[in-house]
Formats: structure tokens, C-alpha cells, sequence
């Protein structure tokens, strides 16, 4: 009666030898031991593991774990026109750091970024695979601009530059796409440029369902408005942003929600029998069918024994719903 | 006048044979006293180093230590340390997680602390990983509450850092990286601090490092603590001004060296904001140190970016008649 998903990273190394066969990799990358190819061939393997991890664990709709991925902003940066990758700087509360896109010029899409990522962890999982991307608003909010010297120009021509990306995977096949926007949770007062991109990027979704994610944090006070942005599902962090309950419990939504119910950033295990009763108590406020049960955020922050409990959590709380529904 | 002492922000980098031997050790083929004695090794010669160059109060190093806050955690009941997790890039390290209530199982750095202060006259400095970054990098199975989780890692700190002040310790510093990473926590910081550093005779420092210092500058004030050590030369001397229509009130530690790039900065560049530092601070409230932890540079690098501190701080003396 809900389904479960992730909501975009995931620990590319455990604690294993075999485990740590990325991290070998890179480091051989690093020395010139290794070529490129090889190193997306072992990236690749990493994929496949992440992915089997993720259908095992009975998720629904899964991500390729973003194994690739320097961070979750330069990654995508990096690849549009008249941006360069500078230093490190802290992303958000985490203890994690990412590189900086430094803005010189009118950024573009240039070439597929997420495409040839998606295609082959689609073609390497059971369940649908969901293509995830930094939005445009935290993507000029965290970046260093130089250009337009206006965060609103360079978050619409960074908009428009993800509405192409997303075109091109809609075209390979995606019938999922997330747009994440964390930073929201840092300032809901600019929910109105968030809504203007993602009106761009909607435009170019053809039939795929497109959800806005927001993480880290609240977003209670924007809640109404949230629910009533050109998305077809919207994802919470409710653990974290657990003040957005109320908000939920409260105005309810027309739309899906994914709940972000399972905690991304502590190792503590919760009780599937207690998300499950959160769940439900939702049940007269949203439409539980088409919603989702998630982690709270991407599950990278924990160690990948507890990144595959978690998912466990997940399926058996959804499975607890499912019967009591 | 005295002043511009200089000083270091804590760790510096192990030597080729000591990393060997931690791997050999992880992998159970070297014995603990075995990796003990070259860890002692090692400390000796940083204490001989700082020495040679003339460094005013030296650190013991932290050849012992992994990550600052696992070290920590591997000495107090109530941790467990996880799995690996991504720090960036291709770095990975260690978290503790808080699994019952936390005690100090005994001291944790004293031992450290006496092992190096016997081996030179000058003032070494304790070193404290502080409360708030314990509990900010660490996983919390047991309290959840940041606040409460904060303020048991503050109490046993303070018993630790008292047991600092009774094994010789002139000065005990408070390792803060995390200070900056949620704003909205900084009075809980200010009252954790303040736990650990209570009734301490001994000078008390608070470092702290990648922060937007304008965001909490207005705290730098109200921190207790007796000397506050600022990242400048990576992101703060454009701080200088505020610093100007804001004064301190307090003694300032002030990073000159950049630790993360491996650009040796020559004297002169250091000389230069030496100076500009004392456009703003007396002399004597003005101490000289690298950025931060000096751990992630080679064993040369961290040695050559030393030896230019201390000369370009020696230079400026000089010049200003400090003694």
C-alpha cells in the first residue's frame, strides 16, 4: 500500500576487502596505474553491488548510488559550459565536502551528464532506476558566481540547461526523475525561483514522473505552497525536518509524498513497526498507494552495513503498512 | 615587549615508517607496544624539531591518533566506532557511535601530554577534541539529543582537562572544527565549552577551522575561553576589518600558513600578514600558527612551512623590537 525508494547516494565502499575494491581503484587512478576505462569498469561493479544491494533490500524504485559522483554538485557542474571546478567547501551540516563550481560565463548544456550512468544501471536492475539531479536552485546557491552576479539568472539558465539533461534521459528511457533541492530547507524564501526552473525542467519531462525533493532540514512553513509546485510527487526529510509533520498532518496533500521516515545520517535501527504506524497515521491525509517510503536523505552518510539494514527497514515497514491497509 | 609567540594547531604529518607500522598494526601483524614505541619515536622527534626551530610552545603531534574524534571516542565508555564513511573524494574515516551512557574510562591524552612535556622545557599544549565536535561527528544510537549527547561528552572532557592541568599542562586547547556548522547551535557550543573549561587555571584555547567566521563572529566574544585560534591565511584575513570596528577581547592564534595546499608560502608573503595582523592585535595577545592540523601534508612540506612561520615571525620581531 506504499512503496519504498531511496533518495539518490549510497556508501560505495563497506568494510570488507572485497568492498573496498573502488577506493583501491582510485587510488591506482590516482598514481597512473590505472586507465580511465578501468576505472569505470570498477566503478561500474560498484553499480551492480549497489543495485543488487538495493533489490535485494526490496526497494521499489532505485538510484545507481551516484557511485561516479566527486560530489553532488560538481558532478553535474562540471559538465555544463563556463563552469570550472575550484576547492573544497563544507556542504551544509554535514562533516563532508564538496567541490566548488566556480561560474565564469552563460552556463550550458553541452553533452549528456547523467545519460550513459542511468542507461547502464537501468539495464543492470530489476527495478526501475530513478535519475537524480542537484536542482537548479542549490546548484547557484552553493556554487561561486562570477558571472551573472544574480543568484535568479544563474539558477534559470542552470534550469534550462537541467531541463535539456533530463530531455536526453527521458529520451534513454528514465521514467522516473528527481530534482533535489536541499537547500530549501535553508531558505524557503526562495521557493518561488525553485518553482520558475522547475517549471523549465517540466517542460521537458515528456510522460516521466518528476518529484522535488527537499532534505536537511524543514520545510514546514512553505509546506501548502510545496505541495502546489509543477511536480508530480514531493519528497520530505522528516527526520531531520521533522517539524514538517505537523504540516502534513495538518493541510495533507492532493499530490504523492515520498516520507522520508529512516534516518540517513545515524546508525541507530529504527523499528519497523514504528514507521509503519507513522505511516499510517497518514493514511486519511494522503493518498498511501501512489506515495513512497524512503531514507531521509541519501544513504552515503552511514556505513554500508548499516546503509543495507536500513534498506531492510524500509521494505518491512512498507510490507507493515501494505497489511495493515 | 614580548609578543608574536609562535605555536602550532595540533597534529603534523607521521612518518613514512610510522604509517607502515599502523598498517602492519591494523592488519594484527605488529604488536601495540610495538607501534607504541615508534609513536613515541616519532613524537620525540617533532618535540626535537619544534625545538631546533625555535617554536615558543610546542604540540606533541598527535602521532598517535587517527582521526580526532575516534581517538577520543576509543578511550570513553560508552562508544562504539563504526564502519567507514566518505569524508570527500577518496577519503574515508572512522565515526564513533554514542551506544550507552558516556563515562571517561580513565585520562585520555595525559599519558601523550607527559611524554612530550618531558622532553622539553617550553609550555606543550593539552589538547582536547571539544564536545561539540564529538558529538556532532559522532552517530547517536543512545541520547537523541544533540544537546544532552553534547554536554556528557562536555563533563568527561572536564574531568579530562583538569587531569591536563594536574600533570603540568600551563595551557589546554579545545579542538573545535565543527563550530560552524549549524548556527543555530553555537549558545549550546558557548555552554559546552564552558563546561570543559571551568575553573581551569591553565590558559584555555579554542581552535577552530573552515568557518564562515562572519556568520559567528559575533560569538567570538562570548567563547569562554582565553585565546581563540582562527583559520586566517585560507579564508579569514579579509576578516581583519571586522576585527577592526569589532575588537577581540581576547588573545588570537592566528593561522598563517595554509595546510591543505602543498604551496611552501615564502617568509616574506608570511612576514606580510604577520604584519597585517598587527595593524589590528598587540603584540603580546598575538600568536603565530599555521591554519590547522598540519597531518595532511608530507612530513617536508609541514616542516618547510614551519621553519618559514618561525623565521618570518623572528623577522617581524625584530623589526618591531619584540623580544
Amino acid at each position: 500500500m506504499v512503496r519504498t525508494t531511496v533518495v539518490g547516494n549510497y556508501p560505495r565502499i563497506g568494510d570488507t576487502f572485497e568492498e573496498q575494491s573502488l577506493r583501491r581503484a582510485i587510488a591506482r587512478f590516482d598514481k597512473g596505474e590505472m586507465s580511465a576505462a578501468e576505472l569505470r569498469d570498477a566503478e561500474r561493479e560498484v553499480v551492480k553491488a549497489v543495485l543488487r544491494e538495493q533489490n535485494d533490500g526490496g526497494i521499489d524504485v532505485v538510484t545507481d548510488g551516484q557511485i561516479s559522483w566527486y560530489d553532488s554538485q560538481s558532478h553535474i557542474a562540471r559538465r555544463l559550459a563556463s563552469v570550472e571546478i575550484n576547492g573544497l567547501a563544507r556542504y551544509f551540516d554535514t562533516n563532508t565536502y564538496y567541490r566548488q563550481p566556480v561560474v565564469h560565463g552563460a552556463v550550458a548544456w553541452k553533452e549528456p551528464i547523467l545519460v550513459d550512468q542511468w542507461k547502464f544501471a537501468q539495464a543492470n536492475s530489476k527495478a526501475a532506476v530513478k535519475a537524480v539531479l542537484t536542482g537548479p536552485l542549490t546548484l547557484a546557491s552553493l556554487a561561486l558566481d562570477k558571472h551573472y552576479r544574480k543568484k535568479k539568472a544563474l539558477a534559470l539558465d542552470l534550469a534550462n540547461a537541467l531541463g535539456e539533461e533530463v530531455s536526453a534521459l527521458v529520451r534513454a528511457g528514465a521514467v522516473h526523475i528527481q530534482i533535489d533541492e536541499p537547500i530549501l530547507t535553508r531558505h524557503p524564501e526562495d521557493l518561488p525561483l525553485a518553482v520558475e526552473g522547475l517549471e523549465r525542467i517540466r517542460a521537458r519531462k515528456g510522460a516521466a514522473a518528476l518529484t522535488l525533493f527537499t532534505y536537511f532540514g524543514e520545510v514546514s512553513k512553505i509546506f501548502e505552497e510545496l505541495v502546489e509546485t509543477p511536480a508530480d510527487a514531493i519528497g520530505l526529510d522528516l527526520v531531520q525536518g521533522a517539524a514538517t509533520w505537523s504540516a502534513i498532518a495538518k493541510h495533507g496533500s492532493k499530490k504523492p509524498l515520498v516520507l522520508g521516515l529512516v534516518d540517513a545520517r545515524n546508525t541507530k535501527k529504527e523499528d519497523p513497526a514504528e514507521v509503519a504506524k507513522k505511516v499510517l497515521g497518514l493514511k486519511d491525509q494522503i493518498n498511501l498507494k501512489a506515495s513512497f517510503l524512503s531514507p531521509s536523505n541519501g544513504l552515503e552518510f552511514l556505513p554500508r552495513e548499516r546503509a543495507r539494514e536500513k534498506l531492510r527497514i524500509l521494505s518491512a515497514a512498507a510490507r507493515m503498512v501494505g497489511v495493515a491497509g | 615587549m614580548t609578543g608574536l609567540l609562535t605555536t602550532s594547531v595540533g597534529s603534523f604529518p607521521k612518518p613514512e615508517y610510522l604509517l607502515r607500522a599502523r598498517t602492519k598494526a591494523s592488519k594484527g601483524d605488529l604488536s601495540g607496544e610495538g607501534l607504541r614505541a615508534l609513536e613515541e619515536k616519532a613524537t620525540a622527534e617533532w618535540i626535537h624539531f619544534q625545538e631546533e626551530i625555535g617554536i615558543d610552545i610546542p604540540v606533541d603531534g598527535e602521532q598517535y591518533r587517527g582521526d580526532m574524534a575516534t581517538y577520543f571516542a576509543e578511550n570513553i565508555d560508552g562508544t562504539e566506532i563504526s564502519g567507514l564513511v566518505r569524508s570527500y573524494g577518496n577519503r574515508y574515516y572512522k565515526k564513533p557511535i554514542i551506544v550507552d551512557e558516556l563515562r571517561r574510562k580513565g585520562p585520555i591524552s595525559v599519558d601523550w601530554f607527559k611524554f612530550a612535556q618531558a622532553r622539553t622545557k617550553r609550555p606543550v599544549k593539552g589538547m582536547i577534541t571539544g564536545p561539540y565536535t564529538m558529538m556532532d561527528w559522532s552517530f547517536d544510537e543512545f541520547y537523541g539529543s544533540r544537546e544532552e549527547a553534547c554536554l556528557a561528552f562536555a563533563k568527561l572532557l572536564h574531568q579530562e582537562a583538569l587531569s591536563l592541568e594536574a600533570a603540568g599542562a600551563k595551557i589546554v586547547q579545545v579542538d573545535e572544527p565543527a563550530l560552524s556548522t549549524r548556527f543555530d547551535e553555537l549558545p549550546l557550543l558557548v555552554k559546552a565549552v564552558g563546561t570543559v573549561t571551568k575553573g581551569l587555571r591553565a590558559k584555555t584555547i579554542l581552535h577552530t577551522c573552515y568557518g564562515n567566521y562572519n556568520e559567528i563572529f559575533e560569538f567570538f566574544n562570548k567563547l569562554p575561553v582565553d585565546q581563540l585560534d582562527l583559520e586566517m591565511s585560507n579564508s579569514g584575513l579579509d576578516l581583519l576589518d571586522r576585527f577592526k570596528r569589532e575588537p577581540l577581547k581576547k588573545e588570537i592564534a592566528f593561522g598563517v600558513v595554509d595546510v591543505h595546499s602543498h604551496v611552501i608560502e615564502p617568509e616574506s608573503l608570511i612576514r606580510e600578514r604577520i604584519e597585517k595582523a598587527l595593524t589590528i592585535f598587540a603584540p603580546e595577545k598575538l600568536y603565530i600558527d599555521p591554519d590547522c592540523g598540519l597531518k595532511t601534508r608530507s612530513v617536508e612540506e609541514a616542516q618547510a612551512k614551519l621553519r618559514n612561520m618561525v623565521a618570518a615571525a623572528r623577522a617581524v620581531r625584530d623589526a618591531h623590537r619584540l623580544t
